[in-house]
């Protein structure tokens, strides 16, 4: 019976994903998204001021390697292992278990292994190489850090793009003199990071106190819609304000933050959906068996009820990336850690207008966000047949 | 009504209290650089004037008791002496300001609701005449194209809209068309209301050239052919691209003029091109009015005084486009869906078989009930514009309420932060009780008992 079941969930789940990545938007903005997470991932190796090897007269070494911080690693370990599970074919039980263990082993053992040195000194390589202690030298690509504010040019500040022939910033310099392009770069994981932490953790919470709403109806239904009420007439930017400048931000604060407050839509649509749920024949016969309440909510009502809320999601990451953007672009956001909005923000200063500000961190919100709604407005059209029954 | 608004404010209070350090004068009020004894002196001012050393639940008490027009009322000890029903409501006084807080929302709420209420009729104008037509032609090039630009517009995230619209053409790096900052010169408050000229002939000569551009363009979109059309408009693109561009303040390089007169070129040209009669000729009358405005100001003669409406339109031009390219690209996506699941319904169906013109069908059936999702969303429409006029108010510099809230919360001003929530809230729940007057209006089986 089980067997079934989920065959003809993966059946619908795969029929989906076919009608949606079918549309080329859909494919197009799953690119941009692929793309944007290949950078988050590498970003250490593209946008590094410490060069990949050098030989000086200690000897070859890797001060890139030596530099590389925890969470680095992490993100390269978790990378690979989903790259191998995917090469495997299990099941989603057995994936899941296995990214978990991952997950936590990698974190102990790069915590406790990896001990980058605290002081650094980006300029070094560069007099190195201007005081000839080189003897041959690999930079990365892009042979700047996202928080090298170049110090050793003087003062450098606001640059145009390309505006210096001794060094090569193919998006011009930002406000302390870091090139943008590796800020940029480096702060694709913030994007990538919060958009999807901040939108589940509102989907858990939308589809708990959602599920429960529709599942029980009546009193509970009442006090629930009463609490979404209230947290919706509240202009959510506001409330994230108020979380943001009482809290401070901290980016794992700001990730929590967005899902306290953006969960009340998800709520919405998951009590939508269960209240059809709870009178259909195979959730009457659940709760006859006397099948505990988890079981009923999440085995077998959650699959049936789970597609608005994931289209919801799709665009969901979408807005969550913008309100970081915004928090950051009014101010309140991350300090000293790069951030498109933060960018953004100095585009516009004391009566000055620098282009490349806004363009490239602007573009790159505009980009993803855009992403994120094709494949959400395409998903939506797979998972709708309404119009499509009537074509 | 009033248990949401309690929830709302409640929200909001928990959120303050619960953060590290809390409402206390410590986290609220900087001190620092202070002597001991002024710093002492500092707080014990304001825990006697606020009451920040007494626990967050009877802060909150407290205020509630404030803002009600009924309730205790208090002695000089700060103790309860008596219950008045006609005590009035008092929001207090802001922390950082110094003002009450009624003053203060008394010269801003208004700047953000003139926003709102310009934004609103526009974005359902613009939803509404695309969305009906996309409807109408599903699967043709406006359709999709319409789609296509219609999603992108809503993903351009506001704080980049506003940035390149001020940058470009509120600065004199490049275009210095529009004002930087605020909704009026401070010169524009002594002017009259309606902008006047001291020389009596050229108003008319004003008026004549609006109109006499107007009807070209009007004659030339209904009378020309396709062909015809989308060429003259691309030729006119072309034109007002290049003069643009030459106008521009700084050097400009040929590959910009060529970049912005190509642009200009190509808008034009689908727009002289495209099928869609109505909003063709509207948009393109439109045009004519400006031009002729424009042709007729470069040959301006005599003292012209502005005025302080002109003056107002002139500021408000920027943000009004920030306010409103998100809302009608979301709600003509919305307005579209609704047309065509109507149209495709069994009712329009049955008046079509029985021989109802198409227009017909379209105007007098689908439209009034597919009116009712916009509706609906309307209600939540007024909460993201407010939270919206926080990013167009920091952006422009205008004095509105979204602005006053950043301005609160990062300073932590409690009964700033508490009073502007009530005042949104308020304001949203407003736009649910319109939105639900709209809906019985729309669809008279739908009452109130």
């Amino acid at each position: 019976m089980t067997e079934l079941t989920t065959k003809t969930n993966s059946g619908y789940a795969k029929s989906v994903l076919k009608n949606t990545f079918s549309q080329i938007s859909a494919r197009i903005g799953f690119y941009w998204i692929a793309a944007v997470a290949l950078l988050a991932i590498f970003a250490p190796f593209i946008a590094n001021s410490h060069p990949y090897l050098m030989k000086t007269t200690d000897g070859i070494s890797s001060p890139l390697l030596q530099h590389l911080i925890p969470a680095d690693v992490i993100i390269i370990v978790i990378f690979i292992t989903v790259i191998v599970l995917y090469f495997l074919k299990k099941n989603l039980a057995f994936n899941v278990l296995a990214l978990l263990t991952v997950l936590v082993v990698s974190t102990i053992l790069s915590f406790a292994l990896i001990k980058p040195p605290q002081l650094v000194v980006y300029e070094k390589y560069r007099e190195m190489e201007r005081n000839n202690q080189l003897e041959w030298v690999v930079n990365a690509p892009i042979p700047y850090s996202a928080k090298d504010y170049l110090r050793d040019y003087g003062e450098t500040g606001m640059e145009q793009p390309l505006a210096d022939d001794k060094r090569n910033h193919w998006f011009g310099t930002e406000q302390s003199g870091a090139d943008v392009l590796s800020r940029m770069i480096h702060a694709c994981r913030i994007a990538l990071g919060i958009g999807f932490v901040a939108t589940g953790i509102a989907m858990l919470i939308g589809v708990i106190l959602g599920g429960l709403m529709g599942y029980f109806s009546g009193i509970v239904d009442m006090l629930g819609m009463r609490l979404v009420e209230i947290f919706e007439a509240i202009p959510t930017l506001f409330l994230l304000l108020t979380f943001v400048a009482f809290f401070g931000s901290s980016l794992y604060l700001m990730m929590v933050i967005i899902g306290l407050t953006t969960w009340p839509g998800y709520a919405r649509f998951v009590r939508a959906e269960y209240l059809k749920l709870r009178r259909m024949d195979y959730v009457q016969s659940a709760i006859a068996c006397g099948l505990p309440l988890r079981s009923i909510l999440f085995r077998h009502m959650l699959p049936n009820g789970i597609a608005p809320v994931l289209v919801a999601a799709s665009f969901g990451v979408a807005s969550a990336i913008l309100f970081e953007a915004t928090l950051s672009f009014l101010g309140l956001g991350l300090v000293d850690n790069p951030s498109w909005g933060q960018m953004l923000n100095q585009a516009v200063q004391s009566a000055s207008f620098y282009w490349w500000m806004a363009f490239f961190p602007g573009g790159a919100i505009f980009f993803t966000v855009f992403a994120y709604n094709l494949m959400g407005e395409s998903l939506r059209d797979a998972i709708d047949p309404y119009l499509k029954k009537k074509t | 009504m009033i248990p949401t608004l309690l929830g709302i404010t409640l929200v909001v209070f928990t959120v303050m209290a619960a953060s590290p350090g809390g409402l206390s004068v410590q986290n609220l009020v900087d001190t620092q650089g202070l002597e001991p004894e002024a710093r002492k002196a500092l707080e014990d001012y304001y825990n006697k004037r606020y009451g920040l050393d007494q626990p967050a639940p009877v802060q909150y008490l407290k205020w509630l008791n404030n803002i009600s027009p009924a309730g205790f009322t208090f002695d000089e000890s700060d103790e309860i002496d008596g219950f008045s029903l006609v005590k009035g409501s008092d929001l207090g006084t802001s922390f950082i300001y110094g003002r009450p807080v009624t003053e203060l929302l008394k010269e801003r709420v208004p700047i953000t609701l003139l926003l709102n209420l310009i934004s609103i009729p526009i974005i359902y104008l613009i939803a509404i005449t695309v969305g009906v037509r996309a409807a109408t032609k599903r699967g043709e090039t406006f359709d999709v194209g319409s789609g296509f630009i219609m999603l992108g517009l809503w993903s351009v995230p506001t704080m980049l809209a506003g940035v390149l619209l001020m940058g470009y053409f509120s600065n004199d790096q490049y275009w210095h068309y529009f004002p930087t900052s605020g909704l009026s010169y401070r010169e524009a408050h002594d002017m009259p209301f309606m902008p006047h000229w001291s020389n009596g002939f050229e108003p008319i000569k004003l008026l004549f050239s609006i109109l006499l551009g107007a009807f070209l363009f009007i004659m030339f979109s209904a009378k020309a052919n396709r062909r015809v059309r989308a060429t003259g408009m691309a030729v006119l693109g072309l034109v007002l691209g290049a003069w643009l561009a030459s106008n521009m303040a700084g050097e400009s390089g040929w590959v910009t003029i060529t970049l912005i007169a190509l642009f200009l070129t190509g808008i034009f040209y689908v727009l002289g091109d495209m099928e869609y009669d109505s909003f063709r000729t509207l948009t393109m009358g439109l045009l004519g009015m400006f031009l002729g405005a424009l042709v007729a100001g470069l040959t301006l003669e005599g003292e012209f005084v502005r005025g302080f409406m002109l003056d107002r339109i002139w500021h408000l031009v920027l943000p009004i486009i920030c306010f409103t390219y998100g809302g009608f690209a979301f709600l003509s996506k919305l307005s579209r869906t609704s047309v065509l699941e109507n149209l495709l319904s069994d009712y329009a169906r049955t008046a079509r078989a029985k021989g109802v013109s198409e227009k017909d069908v379209l105007w007098r059936h689908v439209f009034r009930n597919s009116l009712l999702p916009l509706i609906t969303v309307s209600a939540a429409l007024l909460p993201s514009l407010l939270g919206g006029s926080v990013i167009v108010e920091s952006i422009f510099s205008i004095d509105g309420m979204g602005k006053l809230g950043v301005e609160a919360v990062k300073l932590k001003d409690r009964e700033l932060v508490l009073s502007i929530t009530l005042i949104s809230g308020i304001l949203t729940l407003i736009g649910y009780l319109i939105a639900d007057i709209f809906y019985a209006l729309a669809d008279p089986r739908i009452s109130y008992d």
